[in-house]
């Protein structure tokens, strides 16, 4: 079963599934979708005030805030991916149905729920260029290239831990660990600039940033978002975005592999 | 016309250690390499095929492997050896209320248990009102399933999954659950599948829900096919074979042994050994014994119960004042049930010898016989009772 017949043959069972992740992330709660938007601001909130007081400025805010939202997604997906499977051994074991719709409709409510997010962010962003200013960069038509790409490393993660939490279940611990590791190599509340800064004597460490896939993606949302960010056309990138393909195609062939013995397995 | 399940060789084995929880740890000590690890057979080099209307009853004791087979065929276990192939649609009843998320709805819910068994929405939608009534929800449809009782949440589940509409069903003892009255509706559904020409295959460990259903069985005992056939054939070799706590039967025996049973012969009318005998016509119990001593004042008892484990009928020699000379070496004792009155159905017979004072059981052979019983006649239940009409008009 290849990826687009689940999409189309099961379309249905994708959509619901999907709804059901949205339906049930904020029921209950007061506040609901506005989490989605709260959690990324609180922590901007928070790297700013540290990393100022830390490192001093010369980050934009608004990049930040891009860089906070954008990983905030690849965090949702790691998570529910990690549990996409064994958080639903009932259906695994008693219905077939392609398994890999589980980490698909996790991947894509957390898409959902973080296009709804950007619509808040778009505003904020403005009122931060408006403050600096700072404009949007014409560019910004590429935002859905860059959307697509970040969606299929994280529909790579969420494949990828899907199964290896069936098979290993240290998986969800150690992710933990290295969620928190990533976070910090990561240009999240910082950007390729202050790298570069920072790293003046090191020209290679720059480079050394480019081979983290989230690297690329921040800064892609930045360059196609705010005038005059470049966006770094190297040939370390390409390979990254390469790197990237490859891995879903792997993740992908992993899955399918490990999936028939998801049920003798839960 | 192709059969609607074939069945090759079918195998699964389960490693009974480690397989459950490797971890980083297991796997830097043992390395990726798989150990020889013991293998269980949970089912083992089954092959038949269920041709394409028919309905076909899985019976073995708890643990035989029934279960696994219906995963096997359902698709949700991947076999280790040779394979299934299914032509035409499957909904299994093993999966009532599968994927019901505790915080949806029970309207939510059936939109999601019926995605995941494949009906598309509009069909869904079209048919709520059917779901609703069949699964008798009405007021509770959209309250958070969590409320509901486990009774309510498989009803829901029964109502969705028969909606379906599949060429295959596969269900595996989800009928015993729920009220009488649910049950009743559910047997009505799948009769009704039944003569629109479905195929069904039915797990269970109702012998007499097997009976009424399906046209054969299979017996499968430690993961193997022993048997198959007949239902009543089987029924009777599964019983035989394999006696042990069914239901509410419970096929043991006991006692003392001063007096023993030592061979015991159910006969007809014509006085050859069967196992199914007429309603109306004679049933014979000849019982043979050996006394060990001499016993004075023993009692020989019978007593009767329905395949469904349901007590209908006890009596002894001291009840019916029947003199019992003392008990010396071996003898036989002959018990008549003339005319049988039982309808149609199976049935078990007890045997016992006991003293006068019901203090010491000599020999009790618990639900030990089975037979069946055949009714030419029409009328319904268990027992035939003399009746009579008297119709006066005006």
């Amino acid at each position: 079963m290849s990826l687009a017949a689940a999409f189309t043959r099961h379309r249905e069972l994708l959509l619901n599934l999907t709804g059901r992740e949205l339906k049930l992330r904020y029921r209950g709660s007061a506040l609901g979708f506005l989490w989605s938007v709260l959690i990324p601001l609180f922590m901007a909130l928070i790297y700013v005030v540290f990393l100022r007081l830390l490192g001093g400025r010369g980050v934009p805010l608004a990049d930040i805030i891009i860089g906070v939202f954008a990983w905030q997604f690849t965090v949702q997906c790691v998570n529910a991916g990690l549990t996409s499977i064994t958080g639903n051994a009932n259906l695994v074991k008693k219905v077939y149905f392609p398994r890999v719709i589980l980490p698909l409709s996790a991947t894509l409510a957390n898409g959902a729920t973080y296009a709804m997010s950007l619509l808040v962010q778009f505003p904020l962003v403005a009122i931060l260029f408006h403050v600096s200013g700072a404009s949007f960069s014409p560019w910004i038509a590429l935002l859905p290239v860059v959307l697509l790409v970040h969606l299929v490393f994280n529909l790579a993660l969420a494949l990828l831990l899907a199964a290896l939490n069936v098979v290993v279940r240290d998986a969800q611990h150690l992710v933990g660990i290295l969620l928190s590791a990533w976070f910090f190599v990561s240009p999240v509340m910082y950007n390729l600039d202050f790298v570069a800064r920072h790293a003046e004597a090191h020209p290679w460490v720059p480079a050394l940033f480019l081979l983290n896939p989230l690297t690329i993606i921040i800064t892609g949302y930045r360059s196609v978002i705010t005038a005059g960010t470049a966006f770094p056309a190297e040939p370390m990138t390409f390979l990254t975005l390469a790197a990237i393909g490859l891995f879903f195609l792997f993740a992908y062939r992993l899955f399918q592999r490990l999936q028939k013995d998801f049920a003798d397995l839960l | 016309m192709n059969p609607a399940i074939e069945i090759e060789n079918l195998g699964k084995s389960y490693r009974l250690r480690g397989v459950a929880k490797a971890s980083i740890r297991d796997l830097l000590v043992r390395g990726w390499k798989r150990e020889q690890a013991e293998l269980f057979w949970a089912l083992r080099e089954v092959s038949f095929n269920v041709p394409r209307g028919a309905s076909v009853g899985v019976v073995g004791p708890n643990g035989s492997g029934k279960s696994s087979l219906l995963g096997l065929i359902a698709g949700t276990i991947t076999p280790t050896t040779g394979a299934v192939r299914t032509h035409g649609s499957i909904s299994s009843l093993l999966e009532l209320g599968a994927g019901f998320h505790p915080d949806l709805s029970g309207r939510e819910n059936v939109f999601l248990n019926a995605a995941v068994l494949g009906i598309p929405r509009e069909d869904v939608a079209r048919r709520m009102d059917h779901i609703i009534e069949f699964s008798g929800l009405r007021d509770f449809i959209d309250m958070p399933v969590k409320n509901y009782s486990s009774g309510m949440y498989v009803r829901l589940g029964f109502a969705v999954a028969v909606e379906m509409n599949p060429d295959i069903l596969l269900v595996d003892e989800v009928l015993a659950v729920g009220d009488l009255a649910f049950q009743m509706k559910c047997f009505d559904r799948i009769r009704d599948f039944q003569k629109r020409g479905k195929t069904i295959l039915l797990v269970t460990h109702d012998l007499v829900a097997v009976e009424q259903f399906c046209d054969e069985l299979k017996l499968i005992h430690h993961g193997r096919l022993v048997a198959q056939g007949n239902p009543s054939d089987v029924i009777l070799t599964y019983l035989k074979t394999y006696m042990a706590r069914i239901g509410n039967l419970n096929v043991e025996e006991h006692g003392t042994r001063e007096v023993e049973f030592t061979d015991v012969r159910l006969r007809d009318e014509s006085g050859a050994e069967t196992g199914t005998f007429i309603t109306g016509r004679r049933l014979v119990v000849e019982i043979r014994y050996r006394a060990h001593r001499r016993v004075e004042q023993a009692v020989f008892g019978f007593s009767l119960k329905t395949g469904n484990g349901f007590f209908i009928y006890g009596t002894n020699t001291q009840i019916m004042n029947v003199p019992v000379p003392p008990l010396e070496g071996e003898g036989t004792v002959r018990l008549a049930l003339d005319p049988l009155s039982l309808m149609e159905g199976k049935y078990f017979l007890s045997l016992a010898i006991h003293s006068w004072d019901h203090a010491t059981q000599y020999h009790r052979r618990e639900d030990w016989y089975p037979f069946a019983v055949k009714n030419p006649g029409t009328a319904h239940g268990v027992f035939q009772l003399p009746c009579a009409w008297t119709i006066a008009p005006g």
